[in-house]
């Protein structure tokens, strides 16, 4: 019985216009998001090799070690290019000196504006935007269209129980699109080994992974479009109230979950963090101005009244940079901290949208969630004791930063040797563990599963009380 | 003999309090045809989806073949093909595909040779046999809604209404088909307007109106009797129910 309705699901569903329009727009916008991913990874990855070429030939023609401040880029990754998430969003660089506060800057969004506009054509567009419309379309009528074409009344005078109908209609509809769509998906992997993009393991797992979610996330506006077509008697209106909720879960509950977080947390803006830092370090700095006026140099005799000057002002710069930065690490944890629970409030209402699980899923198993910022971040602070460290080995103990150090007397000056960028600690970007990328990912598709669950359930319910006449 | 459709005070009231059905009883035995007769609103379509089980019966049963429809749906509805006024197909499907289709539900396995034997024996024209549905006339759907319940070689066969809106030929080899299908042994409980053919080619003829079986009557006690008078006056309420 199941298998009989199942196979004339797909056969209805692939011999219908909408099916092949679905089917030919979606082959088409999968090839093109594997096609440009790969082309933006090459381009990405292009542009990192010589970022980070060009760091290091900046600091060729330097003579001193504390003059320089490298810069560590975020390099890009394969699957970033196929689930862009917040890739674009954060910045992709960070200066680093041996001492002071990190920020990530170039983000792409910034250096290039009309990709924030138009955002990138990618496969979380495809499965969020694209499949799910194409769902509803598939299925609006999947119910009250039958009785409207008059077959229910002749289906129900066999002996079909109403919850295995239900069960292959969807299974029906679900392996009709899912099996011809799966070609396009293995075509965009052939693209991405024949365009030489290095994925491993971990890599392709999660693309595998990422297509699960997808297609969990059109089962749910299956589901969820049969419960309604179930719960309806006109196939036009069920047409709209599916719309309404497309709109509804896909672009008003995300959107409204971050103005009611806002409301609920209060998050001080980050110029206001600024303006804070500044008056910091304006008092500082006026303490330390005062401390230098006051200096009286121990002796008499220039040169050791000049070497008692230098470790005075070294001293004084660096308590003040420790105390800046102290500060500003405060300030930032707050601030984070605040962010942390207004993403989590945020979050915890959009969840309410399947669209919002689907993104936060993808973006998580793509490496593409908020979480990449922090990692980079993270990584970048660790990087920057290892570069201290370094910079203190190669000048004499001292971190550098601007100071400028005169020496009277003495030997005449040789010419100073120009410093060998090429010894300075590589920063490699660490990623995480596939463990790590899946995990924070598996409540998202936990959720999709029950979405799933509860619209199904719905539409047995639903059907159980439709009459068939 | 056992009857293969039993009504026993088929009573049925919508939410709304109108009394759709009220007490009807009546039976149809294998090799038998029932016409029941009755204007729009009468409740002959009211008793067919309670023996289909599409709606329950407030108070009374409806039995096929002894098993109760409400309690059993499932097993009820292997003995019974339906044919309803309007047949409706999926219009996509070639005849050939709908048959093989509505077959394999009903729990048949047949070969294209037997599908289109059966096509051939409806009177639907072999050219029609692999050409989607949704070119065909009333008729020929008409033909191929018998179709699909021969197939089905179900002990019972309930048509509603199914001659409204064929043309008089179609009717008359549709009322030809029903014969040879009573000489099968099958039950066959028909609701129709047709007065002419009911009286012509039924065993027993019932009469409904506003919910209630005003008249029952077998073909012998017909004969000599003018059916449309009699329609007329029980429709009229000029005489009393049948008593269960």
């Amino acid at each position: 019985m199941f298998k009989i309705i199942l196979l004339k699901e797909m056969r209805e569903t692939i011999g219908s216009a909408k099916f092949v329009f679905s089917f030919s727009v979606c082959t088409v916008l999968i090839l093109l998001a594997f096609y440009v991913g790969a082309r933006n990874y090459q381009v990405n990855r292009a542009q990192y090799e010589a970022s980070v070429r060009e760091n290091l030939r900046q600091m060729e023609g330097l003579t001193d070690w504390g003059q320089v401040e490298s810069q560590i880029f975020l390099p890009p990754t394969p699957l970033a290019a196929l689930i862009s998430g917040l890739s674009n969003d954060v910045g992709r660089s960070i200066k680093v000196e041996a001492v002071g506060e990190l920020i990530s800057e170039n983000s792409r969004y910034g250096e290039d504006p009309i990709y924030a506009v138009f955002r990138f054509l990618d496969l979380e567009f495809v499965f969020q935007v694209v499949l799910s419309l194409f769902a509803i379309l598939l299925a609006y009528n999947a119910v009250n269209g039958e009785k409207e074409q008059g077959t229910l009344k002749l289906t129900f005078a066999n002996a079909v129980p109403k919850d295995r109908y239900i069960l292959a209609k969807l299974s029906g509809v679900f392996a009709s699109v899912v099996v011809p769509m799966l070609l396009p998906i293995l075509i965009g992997c052939g693209i991405l080994v024949i365009m030489d993009i290095p994925m491993n393991g971990s890599e392709w797992l999660r693309l595998a992974m990422i297509v699960v979610a997808g297609l969990l996330f059109f089962m749910v506006f299956l589901n969820l479009s049969i419960f309604v077509s179930a719960k309806t008697e006109r196939s036009s209106y069920s047409f709209l109230i599916l719309l309404i909720a497309w709109i509804f879960f896909v672009l008003i509950v995300p959107r409204t979950s971050i103005l009611l977080a806002g409301r609920a947390i209060d998050v001080p803006s980050i110029d206001e963090i600024h303006a804070q830092k500044f008056r910091n370090q304006s008092q500082l700095w006026t303490e330390d101005m005062q401390k230098i006026d006051a200096f009286v140099p121990p002796s008499n005799d220039p040169e050791k009244a000049f070497a008692a000057f230098n470790t005075f002002m070294n001293t004084t710069r660096e308590t003040r940079e420790t105390k800046i930065a102290e500060f500003n690490q405060r300030l930032n944890e707050d601030r984070n901290n605040r962010q942390a629970v207004q993403r989590e409030w945020a979050f915890g209402i959009a969840r309410f949208s399947p669209a919002t699980s689907l993104s936060l899923a993808v973006m998580s198993l793509a490496g593409t969630s908020h979480a990449i910022a922090q990692q980079f971040l993270d990584q970048a602070r660790s990087y920057q004791q290892s570069f201290a460290q370094f910079i203190k080995s190669k000048n004499n103990g001292e971190t550098g930063g601007h100071m400028v150090r005169v020496k009277i007397g003495g030997a005449p000056q040789e010419k100073a040797k120009p410093i060998n960028p090429y010894e300075i600690p590589a920063f490699h970007f660490q990623s995480m563990s596939v463990g790590e990328y899946i995990t924070p990912a598996l409540t998202d598709i936990g959720l999709l599963i029950g979405f799933n669950l509860m619209f199904f359930a719905g539409a047995v319910w639903a059907f159980s009380k439709f009459d068939v006449r | 003999m056992t009857p293969m459709l039993e009504a026993k005070n088929l009573t049925k009231r919508y939410e709304d309090q109108t009394l759709a059905l009220d007490r009807v009883s009546f039976s149809v035995l294998p090799g038998q045809i029932y016409a029941m007769l009755g204007g729009n609103g009468a409740g002959k379509t009211t008793t067919i989806n309670i023996f289909l089980n599409f709606i329950n019966p407030t108070d009374g049963e409806a039995l096929v073949d002894g098993i109760v429809t409400h309690l059993q749906p499932l097993a009820a509805k292997t003995k019974i093909a339906f044919v309803s006024e309007n047949v409706m197909l999926y219009p996509n499907f070639t005849a050939i595909e709908n048959l093989e289709y509505f077959t394999k539900l009903a729990g048949k396995r047949y070969v294209k040779k037997d599908l289109e034997s059966v096509l051939s024996r409806v009177g639907l024209q072999k050219e029609a046999f692999d050409r989607k549905l949704k070119g065909f006339s009333k008729g020929m759907r008409q033909k191929c809604g018998i179709a699909i319940a021969i197939l089905k070689d179900a002990p019972a066969i309930i048509l509603d209404e199914p001659t409204s809106g064929l043309d008089p030929k179609a009717g008359f080899e549709f009322m030809k088909l029903l014969m040879e299908l009573r000489e099968e042994q099958k039950a066959i409980l028909m609701s129709t307007h047709d007065i002419f053919r009911a009286k012509e080619n039924s065993d027993v003829v019932g009469i409904m109106n506003q919910g209630q079986l005003v008249m029952q009557r077998t073909q012998k006690e017909l004969e000599g009797e003018d059916l449309e008078k009699l329609y007329v006056q029980f429709m009229a309420g000029y005489m009393e129910p049948v008593s269960a």
